[in-house]
């Protein structure tokens, strides 16, 4: 197929108008406000070159039927009606640049009646619209024709990530993650993190009477740990919750956490591919260094579907098999190996499905097991596994604080409707990320619940022996 | 002059659609197919999840799937009935079987001619139906493109046209005429099944499976795009 059909352009814009446009969305001293258009076409074709991309957008360019079944399961469109919020009406922007510049047709209109399609502004759109949608991928369940349309967002956001547009927020924590001291999104230097295991440890002795341990640097153990960073400041109960099932399933001793790197975090699943390999490279380096047998991954939607699909893509033979933890305790108490008390937990409680880790109906019924074997008062909200509405602050958006209003008056809306109607004390939500959106959520409307992580929970009921 | 032009339009016309149709189909179909091949031997798992693929294929083709759509289940029931009578009616009506016997030597089961005028009738309604809930619905009614409004007339003429050939006492016109008509119409359409989102007919079996092979990607690719962009070295 012919590559790009390009044009001499003139900058439409100054640094200082795109970013009027897209406060959050620019590093001034990243982007080249010279011809827009020019650069995102020859990111795209490079892209397009190298990746597996071309032969999934070829074929969505060619069928797209435009028939609004997307827009009817996407909870931001059902809230603004907007139609820009349409998922096909957006991935189309996209697309419609690979009809005008990639194929054949768009490239003889280009070439022979002088149509030049993409212009500046139209980047500038596309940066802004991209990053309204929350990747969850919902509309995927209801497209009959197949159209991923968080595949598109995804590579939309790649391209332009290649010009210098993407969210500072996410772009300087992987900056830090990736090429700083601290080596994690949230630049805690490592004697910090050891700090706050210290606190974990003694909170749990003076809980529950037992000396548990959260093991660094240990070699040869069967899994390798990588939460999300932020949990060891934000989330000490769930990380409490998974060293106790440790330790009381007697496999202390089988896990560890690396000093080199140990976040979990991997922002490139939401604007970068170069980004999403580097991690997941990184994570492999650290299981390598320590010969551990499995990568663990903590309470985090993001970081378990990066490592589950991505890490045999990039890593290839030597990728080393990843547990998400809710997998691991699910076994375990499979098993019999742990127990929990169902009178401590009397409250109601309800489950949301984090999009990574429910839409493609990965891990759906395990926490719900556990749960509903512990909990009296569950409650199912509706919809719910595989058609859970997105906490609203999905595919990174609830990383950037800037734009707090959209994700809980927007984006989560819906959800908040979607929470009250369950009347619950407690959701239960295995994400860092949905944990941090669906705090904001209730607070900004005013609901009367607490989120929380599944392991939360198991740590408040589980029998010591 | 009429029946000349019969003679043309059924005879060189139906060849040369149908060439077109079924060259273009293969070649859209082939494309993808190797584009496929290629993307699965650069994965660096080289994995497809078959049985969600399939089922995900299988189950658009089932009409109790789009009863359960959210909210669009009138619009995507109407949309089944329109896909199961412009498959069923051009393949398996008796007017149209006979022309295979007689060009190829080869015939098969034809629908009887009541069901087949239900299908028709179905069909037509479907489309008009279809038009309707895309302009009354506001996202949809402003995302559309020409093709999207003009596609579906195309498909309804065949079958308006067919149906006032076989009931020569609902046309307006000599039966000769509609039958003109209608292969010219017919004609038309199969032309542009190719060139329009009606390759779907071929790709949709492959979406899915594309889909999931986008998610595949070749280890190392995105330093490969940054040495292509002139960024190796650069820093995040």
């Amino acid at each position: 197929m012919a590559e790009a059909a390009h044009r001499p352009c003139r900058g439409t814009f100054t640094v200082d108008e795109i970013q009027e446009r897209l406060s959050y969305i620019i590093e001034k001293d990243r982007v080249d406000p010279h011809d827009l258009a020019g650069q995102f076409l020859e990111a795209f074709a490079a892209i397009l070159k190298h990746s597996n991309y071309r032969q999934v957008i070829d074929n969505y360019a060619r069928i797209t039927a435009r028939c609004m079944n997307c827009a009817c399961a996407c909870q931001i469109y059902k809230h603004t009606r907007a139609p820009e919020d349409i998922p096909c009406f957006r991935s189309n922007l996209l697309l419609e640049v690979y009809r005008r510049h990639f194929m054949l047709r768009g490239i003889v209109e280009t070439r022979i009646l002088g149509m030049h399609f993409l212009t500046d502004e139209k980047v500038v759109e596309m940066a802004e619209t991209f990053w309204h949608c929350t990747a969850c991928r919902r509309c995927t369940l209801e497209c009959p024709l197949g159209i991923d349309h968080g595949l598109v967002t995804h590579l939309a956001r790649y391209i332009l990530s290649e010009i210098g547009l993407a969210p500072r927020a996410l772009v300087i924590s992987v900056r830090e993650q990736l090429e700083g001291k601290t080596r994690n999104t949230s630049a805690i230097p490592f004697p910090a993190i050891r700090d706050s295991i210290e606190f974990l440890v003694e909170e749990i002795r003076d809980d529950k009477g037992i000396e548990v341990a959260f093991p660094i640097d240990q070699e040869d153990r069967d899994y390798i740990f990588f939460p999300a960073v932020s949990d060891y400041l934000m989330e000490a109960e769930t990380l409490m919750g998974i060293a106790t099932v440790f330790h009381v399933c007697g496999d202390g001793d089988r896990w560890t956490i690396g000093t080199n790197y140990f976040d979990g975090i991997n922002y490139g699943l939401f604007y970068n591919d170069w980004i999403l390999e580097r991690c997941l490279l990184e994570e492999m380096k650290e299981a390598r260094r320590l010969r551990a047998k499995n990568v663990l991954i903590g309470e985090c939607g993001h970081a378990s579907r990066s490592a589950k699909v991505f890490m045999p893509t990039f890593g290839g033979a030597e990728a080393p098999p990843v547990v998400h933890i809710l997998e691991y305790t699910y076994r375990r108490w499979k098993e019999g190996r742990f127990r929990l008390r169902d009178d401590v937990v009397t409250e109601k409680v309800t489950y949301h499905d984090p999009c990574n880790i429910g839409r493609t109906g990965w891990i759906v019924n395990e926490p719900r097991e556990i749960l509903r074997s512990f909990c009296p008062n569950y409650v199912e909200m509706q919809p719910h596994g595989p058609h859970n509405l997105c906490c609203g602050g999905g595919g990174g958006t609830v990383s950037i604080d800037e734009i707090r209003p959209y994700r809980t008056g927007v984006t989560g809306t819906k959800k908040a409707e979607q929470l009250a109607a369950t009347g619950a004390k407690y959701v239960v939500a295995p994400c860092a990320n949905c944990k941090k959106q669906l705090r904001e959520v209730i607070e900004d409307h005013g609901l009367e619940m607490e989120v929380v992580g599944l392991h939360d929970l198991v740590y408040r009921a589980i029998v010591i022996e | 002059m009429l029946e000349a032009m019969i003679e043309l339009a059924r005879g060189p016309l139906l060849r040369l659609s149908l060439l077109v149709m079924l060259a273009g189909l293969l070649r859209a179909f082939a494309l993808q197919a190797w584009e496929i091949g290629w993307a699965w031997r650069r994965a660096g798992d080289h994995f497809v999840p078959w049985k969600l693929v399939i089922a995900r294929n299988l189950s658009w083709l089932l009409p109790w799937r789009y009863l359960k759509s959210e909210e669009r289940f009138v619009y995507n029931f109407v949309s089944f009935l329109f896909h199961v009578a412009i498959v069923l009616v051009p393949l398996f009506l008796a007017g149209h079987v006979a022309i295979w016997e007689k060009e190829l030597g080869i015939g098969w089961w034809t629908l009887p001619p009541l069901l087949a005028d239900a299908l028709t009738v179905t069909g037509i309604l479907a489309l008009v139906g279809l038009l309707a809930g895309r302009y009354a619905n506001g996202g949809s009614r402003r995302m559309s493109r020409a093709g999207d409004w003009l596609l579906p007339v195309l498909c309804l003429l065949p079958f308006v046209t067919g149906f006032m050939t076989s009931h020569p006492a609902w046309s307006p016109w000599n039966a000769r005429v509609s039958y003109l008509l209608h292969l010219l119409t017919a004609e038309l359409l199969l032309v542009v099944v190719p060139f329009s989102k009606l390759v779907h007919v071929v790709l949709f079996w492959s979406s899915q499976v594309s889909s999931e092979l986008g998610w595949r990607f070749p280890p190392g690719f995105g330093h490969r795009v940054r040495q292509t962009l002139g960024k190796e070295g650069q820093g995040v």
